[in-house]
């Protein structure tokens, strides 16, 4: 497979690169990175560290270095770097010269490993190897989209803030980069760039909705991932922009495959389970209601221990099965066993945007020293709601549906809810 | 309202959203394993009053044994209530 330069060199259109004070075409970042590679020749089939500074720098690193060096190691600033012997830091430094003509040899075709860290329950980082070819595998090419404005939501060097680049740069799309801005600038950089694609998790969008500017744009691409895709936040974006392509993704991390759901409608169809279809991974549900899935690529040494004799790998996903769909309840190792039961926060989270004073919710364990961990739930109202009613309603409306220890047991309201650098709420226990 | 009386009314909050139905009335001498609340009553009962006091006796102070009445319940917030 050709390289990202190669491939990104023989496309007839490509897009713009936008960020908060500027423009810059990708054809010019194309030149930068043949310029990296004639000046650092030292760099060539070693192991270098990519640190994001900024978008354009680092999009121009990535295709100097993919097809060229021997991995690639893509960090965010505040990540702890990885202990790998003879890793070099990538530091951009001004061009030595100006140069008008330059003789890129490429003959030479290396398959560079890309290292991307996932946040890990620990803490700790962990490093997964990815080829290039995998990570563009998703990317759709056609005239249409070559019109799209996709706005980068995520981290750049993060597996789904990839995606979105990649899915952009190869199809001549143009990108706006707003990862991690306060949520109105977001909206306005959206705006101004007429953002019309947008990939981010259900918080992001809630918050995004929580601008009231949404709607402002004229979105014809919406993808949810990273966390459970409930109904609400699918209804909510489907009632908003109503001619929307909308899906949510479910990737896993251990199987290394994912699928996309897109009929606006939370979970997946129970009809998956038994499909034979060729174009989804093969799916069941474990006797411990994990998700299980069949990968059509061979499986590595590490999956062994995850996989069943039939070839299945556990996602450790949590699912249930109603008449129609596999509904998604959360991560198994995610739990919180208030007294020897299991309650997975998603479900209560789901039960409290039901409401519609509610913005965003959180439910996390908070240790008891009565029942090992009680259910306590952070919400974020709606502006003119009234808290103290609002509590009774979402109390007896949590009654009504979940089993008592399911039930927050403190329901707090708070102005805003923290997020990781993911973008995923930060659900680590209180305790 | 003093400790005894918020202790009653965090007592029903929790009844209500727990599902338990406490006995009447509530006396000093009142097991609090017959009150009506179970464990899972209590551990939010302890919870609650965490959010209503400021404080929880049971992770603050080395409590050895867990109160069996009412009136030890009591004197154990009473306790670390003067240490506040």
């Amino acid at each position: 497979m050709p390289n990202l330069l190669q491939q990104l060199t023989s496309l007839t259109h490509t897009g713009k690169i936008h960020s908060l004070s500027k423009t810059v075409a990708l054809s010019e970042l194309l030149f930068k990175a043949k310029q990296i590679r004639q000046q650092n020749p030292e760099l060539k089939q070693q192991k270098v560290l990519i640190v994001d500074e900024n978008i354009f720098d680092f999009i121009s690193a990535l295709v100097a270095f993919d097809g060229w060096c021997q991995s690639i190691y893509i960090a965010s600033q505040n990540l702890t770097q990885p202990k790998v012997d003879n890793l070099i830091q990538w530091q951009q430094k001004p061009p030595q010269s100006a140069v008008s003509q330059l003789v890129i040899d490429d003959n030479e075709q290396i398959d560079t490993s890309w290292f991307l860290a996932t946040s890990g329950t620990t803490g700790e980082p962990k490093w997964y190897a990815h080829s290039f070819a995998a990570l563009a595998s998703s990317v759709k090419q056609s005239r249409n989209l070559t019109k799209v404005n996709w706005a980068l939501m995520y981290q750049p060097t993060r597996f789904a803030g990839l995606q979105v680049l990649l899915q952009s740069l190869l199809s001549g799309a143009n990108l706006i980069d707003v990862h991690g801005k306060p949520a109105l600038q977001q909206i306005s950089l959206m705006q101004r760039h007429q953002v019309n694609a947008i990939s981010a998790t259900p918080s992001l969008w809630r918050q995004l909705s929580m601008t009231q500017q949404l709607d402002n744009l004229t979105l014809k691409y919406i993808t949810l991932g990273g966390e459970i895709a409930d109904q609400g936040i699918l209804d909510h974006l489907s009632n908003l922009f109503p001619n929307a392509q909308i899906k949510h993704i479910y990737a896993s991390t251990e199987a290394g495959v994912g699928f996309v759901v897109t009929d606006k409608k939370a979970g997946f169809p129970v009809a998956w389970l038994a499909s034979s279809d060729n174009e989804t991974p093969k799916l069941k549900v474990s006797s411990q209601q994990h998700l299980m899935i069949k990968p059509k690529h061979l499986i590595g040494d590490n999956l062994k221990s995850l996989t069943d004799p039939q070839g299945y790998v556990d996602t450790f996903d949590k699912v249930a099965v109603t008449d129609e769909r596999v509904m998604f309840l959360g991560r198994a190792s995610g739990v919180i066993n208030v007294g020897g039961n299991n309650v997975y926060p998603e479900k209560i989270e789901q039960v409290l945007l039901q409401s519609a004073e509610v913005d965003q919710a959180r439910v996390y364990g908070q240790a008891s020293p009565l029942v090992g961990a009680l259910v306590v739930a952070e919400v974020v109202l709606q502006p003119n709601s009234e808290p103290q009613l609002a509590k009774t309603r979402l109390l007896s409306n949590c009654k009504a549906q979940l089993a008592r220890y399911e039930r927050p047991s403190k329901i707090r309201i708070v102005a805003s809810l923290k997020q990781d650098a993911s973008g995923k709420l930060n659900r680590k226990n209180h305790d | 309202m003093n400790l005894e009386q918020q202790i009653k009314q965090a007592m029903q909050q929790v009844a209500e959203l727990s599902d338990c139905q406490l006995i009447e009335p509530i006396t000093v001498d009142t097991l609090l394993l017959e009150s009506g609340l179970d464990s899972l009553g209590y551990a939010m009962l302890v919870a609650q009053l965490e959010e209503d006091l400021g404080y929880d006796p049971f992770s603050e102070l080395a409590i050895e044994t867990y109160p069996s009445t009412f009136a030890e319940f009591l004197s154990v917030y009473q306790r670390c209530a003067s240490k506040q």
